[in-house]
């Protein structure tokens, strides 16, 4: 007995030295708080200009200087000369953390049965330990909308952060109702149905979606009224986006579909936002008279018909912007968000301009979203979500350095970035020795 | 441009052979470019002469010579014709799911010149595409390597016919899925996969022996010996032991390819190169050693298992371990900008501007074996040629102008509305249906090797 | 339906039987027999072969062999004369290729150790042993419905898969006499591959193509060096082998199916890698292959159908699109132009072309030939292609597709010249046999359209739709109740092999158009799935759609209806 443990000991006492050495120079296991002193960095603030040699002072999970001489002592320092520094970036459409592989069915909880689920939240559903989680901040995007599919009514979307150990740490303060706008589009090649029927079929999917609207506007008169209502956990939150308590997020894509939806809202007097939009620049003029804010997406995506230009998708949110409308990106992804940027250096090459791109993946949609006291910029007084980084991070040519969430330093790994430390040159090589 | 083929082809006394028909070539000065060779290093300031489909000419102050149009590239970069090693943009029929090996079907027969994909990826700089076979088979069909020459109605006319014949193998989930959990037979499992190899390559060994013991007897005074039965499938097989094909194997995990080296080790192929090769990095210096490379995502990840413990750092360690390594699309979406997801191996692994273009032209030749006609800007090759407005690998890059032997197929000044190439009788124009099946990939077409209903409305990815 | 067809075929054997038979003792207690089989068609303006002008006569025949024509014809006393004073005789109509009168032999059992990598050629579509002649039958409406249209001749092709046999040339003749004129003329192929099996697909079927034809040249070499030396193995050719010999040996040509431009291209390499004889036919979209169809001298039957009018028609008015739908309304517009000017570019580039008929419609023909005719095409390539060219395509010039003495009596007999819109068919003479038919005064308005007339929906069904996953069939029993109708909906099992039914809602009943919906359950979900028609006689054509999924294309058949309509 006394050997064996003996034995054992010895055998732990040589794993050592190997887990030890497996630890890399400078990666911290986990985030750290505190207060951190980024030091002579170019900031590129999106709605105070873009300020050289200038620090940035973070502390309680906000940043509390933005200045030139900013002394804190008891700071962390962090050397950032010739480097930039960008707000948080924020993807205003993700299935981020609700899914992990989506070709194996129990991981994959974005889409709960039924036509109107409301009440489904995707707060409670995120999985903070997702390895795209990971994956995806190390990239800059610090905050994603994360959004349910399915029904008319699918669910209620959350705006997270990337960094925390359950949903409410990752809480990120917006959360909306979603609509899948019934679509009057043909349902494939084969549908040949004459405009009358797709008329008639359109007009019976609307009369459908406005009987279900009633109800929920009757619950929440009945309910106002002090009426004590059988349990009716459905109405109960879409009554929600009725009183314009929680905005309606509506996802719609055809041209005739958004002039659909934009009919439909009007005189409804409650907060809308439309997703997806991929037609979006056929009816800008519609959309921009409506007031109604996009969060538009993927950009890195085909044409919806066969006869659009081939940049249809990559010009969209460039045609919406300039005919007035406020565009926000989305990538619609769920493992490879990290493209967030590149979705907007795309529509910034393709006629929306870098600067508007910019504010496409930060200011934009936290104003869309309302909370653009806390997020999109590099102001005192907001959330500590910062990128630094070598250079533009909408190119790829440029290196992330740091990345900040609620004023945490995020560890710059993440199992790719593992997988690369361990493989770059693999031991044993070609040959065991 | 076919008419005036077909004219020029008269005056010169020439028959217009159908199989083999004769495809346009251009002539054009590009003057002041900065020329990204890809092989030669870049040279600013320099102007590339292409006559009757070659570059001719690569140098400073070059003249026209008279009749040659002249473009001027100031402050805009020139770089070799992008190449998809592994792409399903106009084929008709992507998967023969029928059988674990169907090495008799062609690709060549199903090319379909009329789909928009093309002009779409010319959009993008791509001038060539591996149009493979799908992914449901454990060897599956031979594929084609297009030219972009869009506008051609005659598939021959895009399919690269100096191009050496290459077949697709698949590994793993989908040759498993499809046939031993589909249809019930072998294989079921990844050493099903590896038995059927070995099996289809002992049996075209056999096969083999048959025919020549047959061919040496035929003919000969008092010959008893009758002919074999007459298999292209496992003539195929022979003719890939033969060295006479080069192998494409849609694999992901390290176990799965390790395997297929050592079965190619042991009945000695050569011609091999990885499709997608996700887990690639883990055996990079097995790769290195005995194979022609691996063509591989920038950054697709975790959508099955098999991707799930991948990383975007693969083709940066592939390279850095020696690796032939391009970047493909599998998809008529990223082959739009493959530029841009070369460019991505500078942020995962921060290879060089060099290195990460080759990803694109001449790596990906080299694996298709047209390395020597195609993918770098050199005096004798074929002009296959993109100017692009920024640096290609920028973000921020847009294609102005795409060229294949030497003829302009994209400019981005004379993109029209509405390019397809062929327009239904029967179309219904609106209220549209906002498709997205155009996005070929490598399971199209097996639908009806799963349950029928839900089959037909499964979303497969690779 | 099968059934049906089976029992008529069996009745017209019978009758063909005693009729022989009442030749010899000269009774007939039927009092169908006719009293003679000579006749004479009088005065008739007689177009006797294309871009002959008419001219006025009378054309004299016995027992299907024209005897004379002309102006001053001496007619015999047992002549039944047809006065013709008003009428315009045509040579009856070839149908290059159709599938007339052909019912499709039943699916055969997979057998118990059936592996899809590797079925038996039967199951995959591969019977080139099988004879259209099998599967053919006089009786029925479809001979009927082609007769009534003008066709007197048709080579008819087996129905199955990539391979599904020979095809034979037929009188479209009296249910009382042999109409076989040829046999096993030609091997029917096309690129439809096997659901569900190898070859499944368009590339599947041209490998397999090349291999059936590759091991039948061996075999067909083993044979012959087992017929000249001794010791050798005795060959064992395969039912498929034995049926592609005549193919293989130049013996007869193959008919390819082929719809599309690249589909024609795909059977002319095949036809250019391994040499034989080759037939294109039910070509439908072939501009761009004009000039190779001509440079390869193949013999083309295209699809005796224009396009419908359905997606020109239901453009609306430039004032309320957009611009760019405008522009793609254009090029719709532009498309459905040129499918009906194609037919004039075959005659301008010297194609001789025939027709088939298969999946047109027979009352719809003469308005396709029509449109063609507006369109460019020239009347007497039209007739051509209508009677002569189809003629020497199927090596048949010499008894048929002119009226000229000594050739078959078939003919088309109208009551204006046969490419005027107000043209009626009169008579249909098929091998001296006469048919009869209705001719129907002009409408008072002029535009010629009949009252929608009462449809028939009640009854069973059988139905195909193409989906994605393949083509999918069953049934559709309707019964009415009251003024409802109710019923089930047989389909292939989503969870695997056979047939389920489910019981089938909301059917309604609006002028010619049937619709209803069925649930489905596909892995724990419910499915609700639509199906519209349009009904035309005994058929219905519509779509299968699921919401989300898409619509499909569904025809129907009507093969019993119900008394209760």
């Amino acid at each position: 007995m006394n050997r064996i443990l003996k034995t054992f000991c010895a055998s732990l006492l040589a794993l050592l030295p190997v887990a030890a050495m497996a630890q890399i120079d400078g990666e911290f296991v986990k985030p750290r708080t505190g207060k951190f002193l980024l030091q002579n960095a170019t900031v590129v603030t999106v709605t105070k200009g873009t300020l050289n040699n200038t620090s940035v002072l973070l502390e309680n999970g906000k940043i509390s200087q933005v200045g030139t001489n900013i002394s804190a002592a008891d700071a962390e320092v962090i050397d950032c000369s010739g480097m930039f520094i960008y707000p948080g970036m924020i993807d205003g459409g993700t299935r981020l953390g609700l899914v992990e592989v989506s070709s194996v069915p129990e991981t994959v909880d974005y889409a709960e049965l039924g036509n109107v689920t409301p009440n489904m939240q995707a707060l409670t559903t995120v999985n903070p330990n997702s390895e795209a989680i990971g994956i995806t901040r190390v990239s800059g995007v610090t905050t994603v909308l994360t959004v349910p599919t399915g029904g008319l009514f699918p669910g209620t979307a959350a705006l997270i952060n990337l960094n925390g150990y359950t949903p409410d740490q990752m809480y990120g303060g917006f959360k909306a109702i979603v609509m899948n706008f019934p679509s009057s589009g043909r349902r494939g090649r084969f549908d040949r149905r004459s405009d009358e029927d797709i008329k008639k079929d359109s007009e019976k999917a609307l009369k459908e979606a406005n009987e279900i609207w009633d109800n929920a506007k009757k619950y929440l008169e009945l309910k106002n009224a002090g009426a004590e209502l059988q349990y009716y956990p459905e109405m109960d939150q879409l009554s929600k986006a009725v009183s314009g308590e929680l905005p309606l997020l509506i996802v719609v894509d055809a041209a005739s579909d958004i002039q659909n939806a934009i009919k439909w809202v009007e005189g409804k007097n409650i907060k809308v936002i439309f997703s997806g939009v991929s037609e979006g620049w056929r009816v800008a003029d519609e959309i921009a008279k409506a007031g109604i804010p996009v969060i538009t997406g993927p950009v890195q995506e085909l044409p919806s018909r066969q006869s659009d230009r081939y940049d249809a998708a990559y010009s969209n949110a460039g045609k919406m912007a300039k005919a007035g409308v406020k565009v926000a990106i989305r990538t619609d992804e769920e493992e490879n968000v990290r493209n967030l940027p590149f979705h907007a250096a795309f529509a910034a090459a393709y006629g929306l301009g870098k600067e508007e791109a910019l504010k496409a993946i930060t200011i934009n949609p936290a104003e869309i979203f309302g909370i653009q006291d806390q997020y999109g910029s590099v102001e005192a007084g907001k959330r500590a979500n910062l990128v630094v980084s070598t250079g533009d991070p909408l190119e790829t040519k440029s290196q992330i350095m740091h990345v900040f969430i609620d004023g945490y330093r995020i560890p710059m790994s993440n199992r790719h970035i593992r997988l690369y430390q361990e493989f770059l040159e693999r031991s044993p090589g070609l040959k065991a020795n | 441009m076919k008419k005036l083929n077909i004219i020029l082809a008269a005056l010169l006394g020439l028959g217009l052979n159908y199989s083999y028909a004769q495809t346009p070539k251009g002539s054009v000065l590009i003057k002041n470019a900065t020329v990204l060779t890809v092989t030669k290093g870049n040279l600013e300031n320099t102007d590339v002469l292409v006559q009757d489909g070659i570059i001719k000419q690569v140098g400073q102050n070059l003249a026209a010579p008279s009749g040659i149009q002249t473009i001027d590239a100031s402050g805009k970069f020139l770089m070799p014709g992008i190449i998809d090693a592994h792409s399903h943009v106009a084929l008709d029929v992507v998967n023969e799911a029928s059988a674990p090996i169907v090495a008799e079907v062609r690709m060549k027969d199903v090319v379909n010149p009329f789909e928009i994909g093309i002009y779409r990826a010319l959009a993008g700089g791509v001038t060539i595409s591996h149009a493979m076979h799908g992914s449901a088979n454990v060897i599956g069909g031979q594929n084609a390597t297009l030219k972009h020459r869009w506008g051609s109605d005659d598939p021959a006319e895009i399919i690269m016919q100096d191009a050496p014949r290459t077949i697709k193998f698949a590994l793993g989930e989908n040759p498993t899925r499809v046939h031993g959990r589909g249809n019930g037979i072998q294989p079921r499992t990844r050493m099903g996969v590896e038995a059927v190899l070995r099996n289809g390559f002992n049996e075209a060994l056999q096969y083999k022996k048959g025919w020549e013991t047959y061919n040496s007897g035929k003919g000969q005074k008092g010959n008893t010996l009758t002919p074999p039965v007459y298999n292209e499938r496992l003539q195929t097989l022979a003719d890939i032991l033969d060295g006479k094909i080069i192998v494409h194997c849609h694999s992901y995990r390290a176990d799965e390819i390790y395997m297929l080296i050592n079965v190619a080790k042991d009945f000695g192929i050569t011609k091999l190169v990885f499709q997608h090769t996700n887990e690639g990095f883990k055996v990079a210096p097995e790769i290195a050693e005995y194979t022609m490379g691996a063509s591989v995502f920038a950054d697709w990840w975790a959508y099955k298992m098999e991707v799930y413990y991948s990383t975007a750092f693969n083709a940066a360690i592939l390279q850095r371990n020696g690796v032939i390594t391009s970047i493909n699309s599998d998809s008529a979406e990223l082959i739009r900008h493959l530029y841009h997801e070369a460019a991505k191996t500078q942020r995962y692994g921060g290879l060089t501007d060099d290195e990460a273009l080759s990803m694109i032209t001449i790596n990906p030749a080299k694996q298709l074996g047209i390395a020597d006609k195609v993918g770098s800007i050199e005096v004798g090759k074929q002009a296959d040629l993109v100017i692009f407005e920024g640096h290609p690998l920028s973000s921020y890059a847009v294609p102005q102008m795409t060229f294949v032997d030497g003829v302009k197929y994209f400019d981005i000044k004379a993109d029209k509305d509405d390019q397809r190439q062929f327009v239904s009788a029967t179309e219904m124009v609106e209220p549209v249906f906002l498709h997205s099946e155009e996005d070929h990939q490598c399971l199209q077409d097996v639908d009806a090797y799963f349950e029928a209903f839900q089959g037909a409305f499964l979303e497969e990815k690779n | 339906m099968k059934k049906q067809f089976l029992k008529a075929g069996i009745v017209g054997l019978l009758m063909a039987g005693f009729l022989s038979q009442s030749a010899w003792s000269q009774s007939d207690p039927t009092g169908k027999r006719r009293v003679s089989a000579t006749y004479a068609i009088t005065n008739a303006t007689i177009f006797a072969a294309p871009g002959q002008q008419g001219t006025k006569g009378t054309v004299l025949f016995r027992e299907g062999v024209i005897l004379g024509m002309g102006a001053n014809l001496s007619l015999p006393k047992e002549a039944q004369v047809i006065p013709g004073d008003s009428l315009f005789i045509y040579p009856g109509f070839i149908d290059g290729a159709g599938t007339t009168g052909i019912t499709k032999p039943k699916d055969l059992e997979r057998p118990k150790d059936f592996v899809s990598s590797s079925p038996p050629d039967e199951i995959a579509g591969i019977t080139p042993w099988r004879s259209a002649s099998d599967q053919f039958s006089i009786a029925g409406n479809q001979v009927e419905d082609w007769r009534k249209a003008g066709f007197t001749i048709s080579q008819v092709m087996p129905d199955g898969g990539m391979i599904p046999g020979k095809a034979s040339v037929m009188l479209l003749g009296s249910t009382g006499s042999v109409n076989v004129l040829l046999e096993n003329t030609a091997l029917a192929a096309n690129f439809r591959g096997a659901r569900g099996m190898y070859p499944s697909t368009p590339v599947g079927v041209m490998a397999k193509f090349r291999e059936v034809y590759q091991n039948t040249t061996l075999a067909l070499d083993h044979s012959k060096l087992y017929a000249s030396s001794t010791g050798v193995k005795r060959p064992e050719m395969t039912p498929t082998q034995a049926g592609m010999s005549a193919v293989v040996q130049q013996q007869i040509p193959v008919i390819f199916t082929a719809a599309t431009d690249l589909e024609v291209r795909r059977a002319i390499s095949l036809q250019k890698e391994l040499g034989f004889k080759l037939i294109l036919s039910g070509l439908e979209n072939y501009e761009s292959v004009i000039d190779l169809i001509k440079s390869s001298g193949i013999p083309v039957l295209i699809k005796l159908q224009v396009p419908d009018d359905k997606a020109v028609k239901s453009q609306k008015a430039d004032s309320v699109v957009t611009s760019d739908t405008k522009a793609q309304y254009e090029r719709v517009k532009e498309a459905y132009d040129k499918a009906l000017k194609q037919a004039s570019l075959l005659e301008k580039a010297g194609i001789p072309f025939g027709f088939s008929t298969v999946d047109a419609k027979p009352g719809d023909a003469m308005k396709a030939v029509q449109a063609m005719i507006k369109n460019g095409l020239s009347e007497k390539a039209a007739l051509a292609a209508l009677t002569t060219n189809p003629a020497s395509i199927l090596g048949i010039s010499r008894v048929a597709g002119t009226i000229e003495k000594g050739k078959m009596a078939n003919f088309v007999v109208s009551t204006d010249s046969i490419f005027k819109e107000d043209a009626q068919i009169k008579h249909v003479i098929v091998d001296g046999h006469l048919f009869d038919y209705e001719v129907k005064k002009k409408a008072a308005n002029g535009n010629g359209k009949s009252e929608i007339g009462p449809v028939t929906v009640a009854g069973v069904w059988e139905y195909t739709s193409e989906t994605p996953a393949g083509s999918s069939s069953g049934e559709i029993t309707l019964t009415k109740e009251g003024s409802a109708y109710t019923g089930s909906i047989s389909y292939d099992d989503p969870s695997g092999s056979g047939k389920v039914t489910a019981p089938i809602k909301n059917v309604s009943v609006n002028g010619k158009t049937l619709s209803f919906e069925f649930d489905v359950n596909a892995g724990g979900n419910n499915l609700t799935v639509t199906i519209t028609g349009e009904i035309i006689g005994a058929t219905m054509e519509g779509t299968m759609s699921v919401a989300q999924f898409g619509s499909f294309p569904l025809t129907a058949k009507l093969s019993s209806p119900s008394l209760s309509n």
